[in-house]
């Protein structure tokens, strides 16, 4: 037992001289691994006429931000993120919303038919989007909601993994504390919305990381089902703009790139624990 | 009620009240529940079913739908581009597979030992930062790297004295540019899975093992390689049913050329669907996708069950 409560600290000065190599070896992996995007950051603060230069310009040359200034005059970029925003944020309240609802009653009631029903929709993450996405777009084609941001985020309001996520956090959450609640003369909107929800706080926080990082970065969606530039979301939108390449300077399409990577970067460096561990518990890959 | 029901939810029953009360957390319960059932059933139950219906038909979304039964996969079977397809979504995913596990697991293994807590942060963020990355950014992003007259590899590779090729106008080298890109973009991923994997394995039986005398490499593939097996594998199929829907890349890059060399599944789902409005026949293209996923999904249900038992 002693050894395996051995303090991490002392592990690491004993491996200190060994290991400088592995550091070194490390880092430069990471150091490769982050060049290509500190070469677009820097083309994109580079004045056109010097940029994509071999050898390559890590530090912008005659920085400027005109490359950043034009991006709107091509697409309109600022409604596309606007859309993006819109999305993303509906579908993951949307969808949380109603795998909430749906994990607290498959948690906390019995009735005929419930295993059965949550069978069901866990046998649906099988089924690849590809699979439904004709059938949904002759469905949204009946409804005249092609070409509309509803489109987007109304199917994304179904999600099978949050309430299947949701349902095995509520399960952890002791029934006693729902019957004290009720004593109390809570109803069940109150013990969900008050007291269930409050208490799954990094189960919530996994699932809405995981649905908006999606939603944010889908483009299968946006080029089956949006045609009009003034509708699309920004991963259509950056493509359309390279496309339109008559007039797009290249040091233009990476001023865009850059706008749409740098944010979401941004918000990874303040919540990367969050983000770790929403990969990390439920494994879904982009 | 059955006895196999997972949560102990519902009292004793017995008087009338108490049969009342349970009558009523019935329909309540269904009440919770209805949004999410009425939507699954609207986007992806009914879609399901519709999909596998329209894989009968011979559609073109404008002229009347016409019964074909399984016309459509016997064409499949004798169609070359679906063939085409299918090779290079196979060799696509295995090779993600490969490329993704060793990586992930050597590095993850690395990152594990590194002594200063500065380098280990900078390396974890440095691998997860693509991965976090919309493919539509970096699929634009990487055409410019592997252009061939100012593009930073091929540069690079000149200067190693190796002659890079055209990347995404050479049949051969295409596939193997996204293979490329999209080790670039998913490591990260592999990566988290791989690090939350080493963390199970129990210091105690390494150090055992160090104490009697077993060296580095001994320890890798008698202890750690298999306390982590559940996590390998895991991983394992995670990144195929992944790789094996790949498509973002493939349509921004390359359109599935030069001559199908990059045609994915996927990709030949989209041009027959979306682009020749060949609806029945798409639908049949995506059917296979589904089929390969679900038996995929079905090993790693029945073999993790084994593994549950035998630890």
């Amino acid at each position: 037992m002693t050894v395996a409560v051995q303090s991490p600290k002392r592990r690491r000065r004993k491996l200190r001289t060994g290991s400088v190599i592995l550091d070194v070896a490390l880092a430069g992996f990471g150091v490769v691994m982050i060049a290509p995007l500190v070469w677009l950051l820097s083309t994109s603060l580079t004045d056109p006429a010097e940029a994509f230069q071999i050898p390559p310009n890590w530090v912008p040359v005659n920085a400027t931000f005109d490359n950043f200034s034009g991006v709107n005059d091509l697409v309109p970029f600022g409604q596309m993120a606007l859309n993006s925003l819109t999305v993303s944020v509906i579908a993951t309240v949307g969808s949380l919303l109603v795998s909430a609802l749906a994990a607290y009653g498959f948690s906390r009631f019995s009735f005929r038919g419930r295993n059965g029903i949550f069978i069901m929709m866990l046998s649906a993450l099988m089924v690849p989007a590809q699979l439904l996405i004709i059938p949904v777009f002759i469905l949204m084609r009946t409804l005249n909601l092609v070409d509309t941001l509803v489109a987007l985020w109304l199917p994304a309001l179904i999600h099978v993994f949050s309430i299947f996520f949701l349902r095995q956090y509520f399960n952890s959450i002791p029934r006693d504390l729902d019957d004290a609640a009720k004593i109390d003369g809570a109803g069940h909107v109150w013990i969900l919305f008050r007291m269930i929800v409050p208490l799954s706080a990094p189960a919530i926080s996994a699932m809405a990381i995981l649905v908006f990082e999606a939603s944010w970065n889908n483009y299968f969606g946006p080029l089956i089902f949006i045609s009009t530039p003034e509708n699309m979301t920004l991963p259509l939108g950056l493509v359309t703009l390279q496309d339109a390449q008559g007039g797009v300077a290249p040091t233009g399409v990476f001023a865009a790139i850059t706008l749409v990577v740098l944010p979401v970067l941004l918000v990874f460096l303040l919540f990367q624990r969050q983000f770790v561990a929403s990969i990390a518990t439920a494994g879904i890959r982009g | 009620m059955t006895a196999t029901t997972l949560v102990p939810a519902s009292r004793a029953s017995g008087t009338e009240s108490q049969h009342r009360g349970r009558r009523r957390q019935e329909w309540l319960g269904y009440l919770f529940i209805s949004p999410a059932v009425v939507l699954f059933a609207v986007f992806i139950g009914g879609p399901f079913v519709f999909a596998i219906a329209l894989s009968l038909f011979s559609w073109d979304l404008l002229t009347p739908a016409e019964f074909v039964g399984l016309d459509n996969f016997v064409t499949l079977f004798q169609d070359p581009v679906l063939f085409q397809a299918f090779g290079n979504t196979f060799i696509f995913a295995f090779a993600s597979v490969v490329t993704h596990i060793v990586g992930g697991l050597l590095l993850a293994l690395g990152v594990n030992r590194i002594a200063s807590r500065v380098v280990s942060y900078f390396v974890r963020t440095a691998v997860f930062f693509p991965f976090i990355i919309s493919w539509a950014a970096v699929s634009l992003l990487w055409q410019y790297l592997l252009d061939p007259t100012f593009g930073l590899v091929n540069h690079y590779l000149d200067r190693l004295g190796i002659q890079p090729p055209d990347w995404f106008l050479d049949p051969s080298w295409a596939l193997p540019a996204i293979i490329g890109i999209d080790f670039w973009h998913t490591l990260g991923f592999t990566f988290i899975i791989m690090l939350a994997g080493l963390q199970t394995v129990p210091e105690h039986l390494t150090e055992a093992a160090k104490t009697d005398g077993a060296n580095r490499w001994q320890i890798f593939w008698n202890v750690t390689v298999p306390m982590m097996s559940p996590t390998l594998f895991f991983a394992t199929v995670v990144t195929f049913i992944g790789a094996f829907q790949i498509f973002d890349p493939v349509q921004i890059i390359t359109n599935g050329g030069p001559d199908d060399a990059t045609t994915t599944l996927v990709m030949y789902m989209y041009e027959q669907g979306f682009q020749a409005f060949q609806i029945g026949y798409a639908s049949a293209v995506a059917i296979i996708v589904f089929v390969v996923i679900m038996l995929v999904t079905l090993l790693q249900f029945w073999t993790s069950r084994k593994w549950v038992h035998q630890q």
